[in-house]
């Protein structure tokens, strides 16, 4: 029963020991590597609190009811016992009723040999698994429950760090070299390629969308879109965005080596951009927010509050909301949006080959959105008098700024005089809003 | 079975959306520009 002395350990399974290896690893890298720690390292101690069993900080709470009026032959899960999937809670004389999700029992409702109309409440129990609310409607228990579906369910958390994301972005680079924007709509290739294939492994709709957005490389795109779209898989999508945005050194250099030779690498560009004035960079916020909401309505929640963040730091006016959208607002959000995120990783959800091909298929998307912006780069050049260095396209890929300072390191290397990172800061934040923008195709489509 | 048709569908116009509007912001930032341009000259007026 629900007592003093329940322990955890008669509950505990091997998956739940595999999840608490999987978040030990993400703390040392945070820790050991210093791999995206503010990222990490809570969603590693998130995975970890989820998967002690009874701790119950992601429950949620759901009632099992009967679907056809009947007597109760049989109890067949008793209070405080686990259950899987599909299990029956209760028999009638009537047929079986099971949970469509798994869980553990919290109450029984009814007595063996009870009359039941269709429609009353035979059980409730509790699960952490996600559902879609309209088909399993659940309501949040446990603390994490409670910040995943008011944060993150609610949409709420994704947009206000977009706001942050706005505040801290400086758009001047690519105002003042625009064509670097066709370079981030380019990246988005790699979005739709994941989409594809994730189709042709099976994926439904909904969630190969969320597979693909992970290419955005953009951890709250990616977020707003799998909570809308495909909620179930939200942990794995999240892990897999920040672990590769982490993991940038390591896959954009091998990609744009593989699609430019070393005379390519070595362009050299200029390094100072045209001054930008901050009348432009006012007004870069406010046209932009009206253009793409007019014409994609459901990127508004992420476009609108980007665009907020960056008036804040542009107008000069509002230093200490900047300030704070910057510092201690991102901070908190973040730390709510991080352990909603890890809190998702219930042994019983992530451990499943489905996480295993996102995993694979989010590293292919972030590749071919990496790829594709070098390759319209070298088409670009065809028809450039000045030519640009090809690398820069592959920052188009977002991960501000991981991916613009690989390719100023990586240009570093080809020729010691050139200074590609404010040229690559261009098409790494049209990235970002390319990004936003295709994830609001999606949930403008399948939402 | 996946519709494929649907598929292309999404993917192709995503795509298309997604670069035509950034390509209408590459307008906007070169319309903004000239905008500020002639803002900065009548103010200095």
């Amino acid at each position: 029963m629900f007592g003093l002395l329940e322990s955890g350990f008669q509950f505990f399974t091997w998956g739940n020991a595999l999840m608490l290896i999987i978040g030990a690893v993400l703390i040392y890298l945070a820790i050991g590597k210093k791999m995206e720690p503010l990222l990490l390292l809570p969603i590693g101690f998130a995975i970890m609190l989820v998967n002690l069993p009874v701790g119950g900080l992601m429950d949620y709470e759901h009632e099992i009811k009967a679907k056809k009026s009947g007597i109760i032959s049989q109890i067949s899960v008793e209070e405080g016992n686990v259950f899987d999937k599909d299990a029956t809670i209760v028999q009638a004389d009537t047929g079986a009723i099971a949970s469509p999700v798994f869980g553990r029992v919290k109450a029984i409702k009814v007595k063996k040999g009870q009359q039941v109309a269709a429609g009353d409440v035979v059980a409730v129990i509790l699960t952490s698994q996600q559902t879609n609310q309209t088909e399993i409607p659940t309501k949040p228990i446990g603390l994490l429950a409670i910040f995943f579906s008011f944060g993150i369910m609610w949409q709420i958390l994704p947009p206000l760090i977009f706001l942050c994301l706005g505040a801290l972005t400086d758009f001047g680079p690519m105002l003042a070299n625009p064509k670097t924007l066709l370079l981030g709509a380019a990246a988005q290739f790699g979005v739709y390629f994941a989409f594809f294939l994730s189709l042709l492994f099976g994926f439904s709709f909904n969630e190969a969308a969320s597979i693909g957005i992970i290419g955005g490389a953009e951890g709250p795109t990616t977020i707003y879109v799998t909570a809308q779209l495909a909620p179930h898989i939200i942990g794995a999508t999240a892990v897999a965005c920040y672990s590769y945005m982490a993991l940038v050194p390591l896959i954009l250099p091998p990609v744009i080596k593989l699609l430019t030779t070393k005379k390519e690498r070595g362009i050299y560009m200029k390094p100072t951009l045209r001054p930008v004035s901050k009348l432009e960079k006012i007004l870069f916020p406010l046209v932009t927010t009206v253009i793409v909401i007019l014409f994609v309505p459901a990127s508004a929640p992420l476009i609108g509050c980007l665009m907020l963040g960056n008036l804040f730091r542009e107008s000069g006016v509002v230093e200490r909301l900047s300030n704070t959208a910057q510092t201690v607002f991102i901070d908190v959000m973040t730390i709510i949006l991080t352990l909603a995120i890890g809190g998702t990783m219930v042994a019983e959800n992530f451990l499943q080959v489905k996480t295993l091909l996102i995993l694979v298929l989010g590293v292919i998307s972030f590749a071919s959105a990496a790829a594709a912006g070098v390759i319209l780069a070298k088409i670009m050049n065809l028809f450039l008098k000045e030519k640009i260095n090809p690398m820069i396209g592959g920052a188009g890929v977002s991960a501000v700024p991981m991916s613009a300072r690989v390719v100023q390191v990586m240009g570093q290397q080809e020729n010691k005089k050139n200074f590609l990172l404010m040229h690559a800061m261009g098409p790494n934040v049209a990235g970002a809003i390319g990004a936003a923008i295709a994830g609001g195709v999606f949930i403008g489509i399948l939402g | 079975m996946v519709d494929m048709g649907l598929a292309v569908k999404i993917a192709g116009g995503g795509f298309g959306v997604v670069f035509f509007l950034l390509t209408i912001l590459w307008f906007t930032i070169w319309l903004t520009k000239v905008v500020a341009e002639k803002i900065t000259k009548i103010i200095n007026k």
